[in-house]
């Protein structure tokens, strides 16, 4: 397993062998999906093929605990929204009235559907963490002739990314070589004593920056695309040619988001009223 | 051989600064030579490399005075990106150096910006990585390889754009012994095989007195010597007057002279020390013989 800046990849993957834009075009679409599909059934069928697909491309499911709190935080904050601070609607069905508060059938509904709605996103884009590193991400947009500079750009963020993030380590160690501990404190005091690691933080960065300009200007960079004023090729990019299955695949994916486009609107499919789940809580909770 | 660096009464001040940086600084470089420039903290080292680079005025704002003169040209009137082409420098940071997502990438994002094709890309690539021995390291992000490595990254990066004037500005001050040492083997390769005109600003002396043709002194932004690297040592007192010690057989040779047992020039390395020594000792049998 290799870790990258935003999670870890598999060290050898059959996945690899894909062109790195297949996998974002997969992350920007199927990402699409739940968008038009609120029966959360279909949206857990979803969640079950990525979990197939990342097992297929030799994931390590381990480190995909660290997403699970992210999960729980994001329902219990989607429930409470529509629950709790979901307001008094007369018309709606009223379930429970813990406290004095209203808890209506349609609102508890509406956060299952948003929660398996946004679930599936996440699982695509935890999917396509964990199967691509931060150079297939440039050489997918880079091949789809996205302009150098902006490519670019986005390299030098998640560059800057993993250097704040070193040197964020480098004063976190400095100070506690100093006998500075947060251990068993109050988030308060916690948030307060940041202070501590934000300035030098700060100061660091400022002259990292320096430094980085200069060394693209000794590099010959300019945005302005002054230095060379001849075509600039893209010597990465020739590690990555496509391939037919390439294409097959960008094919069967859009054709995926056709059908599902005709199901819906042609032929009223994936609506909430069609859900078994929905209809078997709603048989519970609603006398 | 022609000079391909002229500095006339070069003088330099950074804005909301007391004084100048660098004062009344004149100084030849001529093709192919290995100059090492040595000195204290503060003493204007990185303000010069910064001048030959065009970073300085480019970059930073102050004021400046004489002229500095690369490859025949003021340095102000090359134009943007040109002057890169012929003045590469690595500097001592190698976090910071490192500027893309793989090692390869960042070997040929230089030649990219100069234009260069994918065949040229990929003949240079071969070389850079073999002479820096990169091979291994070559789709490793920056965050998965040591600071030596990516010191030699940024060293093979800049070679790689094949300029006739290379500046290492301090390019071993972050790194460990072995490290520093692998730096300068690839300096030591570059000689060899190339003509480049290579100018190392190090602490480091052990390393870099074995490669360096000539020595400049500065302090407090003043060039206080230049001299072929064996008569440069021979300035002892000098070099330790403005905070900078020579090798140890330097000093261990001065001592000789000052009890009056060894006359001649005071060696730089170990090596020409063992072979000094091992001369006295001969002399002195042969003179009890």
């Amino acid at each position: 397993m290799n870790k990258t800046l935003l999670g870890y990849v598999p060290n050898q993957s059959p996945i690899y062998a894909i062109h790195p834009f297949v996998k974002l075009y997969f992350l920007l679409v199927v990402s699409l999906f739940p968008l038009f599909i609120a029966d959360p059934v279909w949206n857990i069928l979803l969640m079950a093929v990525i979990v197939i697909l990342m097992w297929y491309s030799r994931v390590n499911m381990r480190t995909l605990r660290i997403y699970v709190p992210i999960a729980i935080s994001m329902g219990t904050i989607i429930l409470i929204s529509y629950t709790v601070l979901g307001g008094t609607h007369p018309e709606y069905s009223l379930i429970f009235q813990p406290l004095g508060i209203n808890i209506y059938w349609e609102r508890i509904r509406d956060a299952i559907v948003v929660y398996f709605r946004i679930l599936p996103m996440i699982f695509t884009m935890v999917f396509f963490l964990s199967t691509s590193r931060e150079r297939d991400m440039i050489v997918a947009m880079r091949s789809v002739k996205v302009p150098f500079v902006i490519t670019y750009v986005f390299a030098m963020a998640l560059r800057a990314a993993g250097m704040v993030l070193e040197d964020f380590q480098i004063v976190r160690q400095a100070e506690q070589a100093r006998g500075f501990d947060t251990t068993g404190k109050s988030i308060g005091y916690k948030i307060r004593k940041y202070v501590m690691y934000m300035i030098p933080l700060f100061a660091l960065s400022l002259r990292r920056s320096e430094e980085f300009t200069n060394a693209l200007i000794a590099r010959g960079y300019a945005f302005t695309g002054e230095a060379s004023k001849v075509k600039r090729a893209d010597y990465i990019l020739t590690h990555y040619p496509f391939k037919t299955y390439d294409f097959i695949l960008i094919a069967l994916i859009s054709l995926f988001f056709v059908t599902l486009l005709v199901l819906r609107y042609g032929f009223g499919f994936f609506s909430v009223d069609q859900s078994l789940l929905i209809n078997f809580l709603r048989s519970l909770l609603v006398r | 051989m022609p000079a391909v660096i002229e500095i006339h009464n070069y003088s330099w001040q950074y804005l909301n600064t007391d004084t100048p940086a660098l004062k009344e600084i004149n100084l030849q470089v001529e093709e192919g030579v290995f100059l090492g420039i040595i000195g204290p903290n503060g003493s204007g080292k990185t303000s010069l490399a910064y001048s030959l680079n065009g970073l300085i005025p480019g970059q930073y704002h102050g004021i400046k005075h004489g002229t500095v003169t690369v490859l025949g040209k003021e340095v102000e009137q090359y134009g943007r990106g040109e002057l890169q082409q012929q003045v590469g420098v690595v500097f001592s940071d190698p976090e910071a150096q490192f500027t893309a997502m793989t090692v390869e990438d960042e070997l040929v994002f230089g030649m990219e910006n100069l234009g260069m094709t994918i065949p040229e890309i990929r003949e240079r690539l071969e070389w850079v990585t073999e002479l820096a021995q990169l091979g291994p390291l070559l789709t490793k992000p920056p965050y998965e390889i040591s600071g030596g490595q990516k010191q030699r990254v940024a060293l093979a990066a800049v070679l790689a754009m094949t300029p006739r004037i290379m500046v290492l500005d301090e390019p071993t001050s972050m790194l460990d012994p072995i490290s520093r040492k692998r730096v300068f083997d690839v300096l030591q390769e570059l000689k060899k095989e190339q003509n480049n005109t290579i100018i190392v600003i190090e602490h480091s002396l052990e390393n870099l007195i074995p490669l360096a043709d000539r020595m400049v002194l500065l302090s407090g932004g003043s060039l206080i010597l230049e001299e072929e690297t064996h008569a440069f040592f021979q300035n002892s007192d000098l070099l330790l007057e403005h905070g900078i010690t020579p090798p140890g057989a330097v000093l261990f040779f001065q001592k000789l002279v000052r009890d009056g047992l060894y006359q001649g020039l005071l060696p730089l390395t170990v090596k020409e020390a063992a072979k000094n020594i091992e001369e006295l000792f001969i002399r002195e049998q042969g003179d009890k013989a």
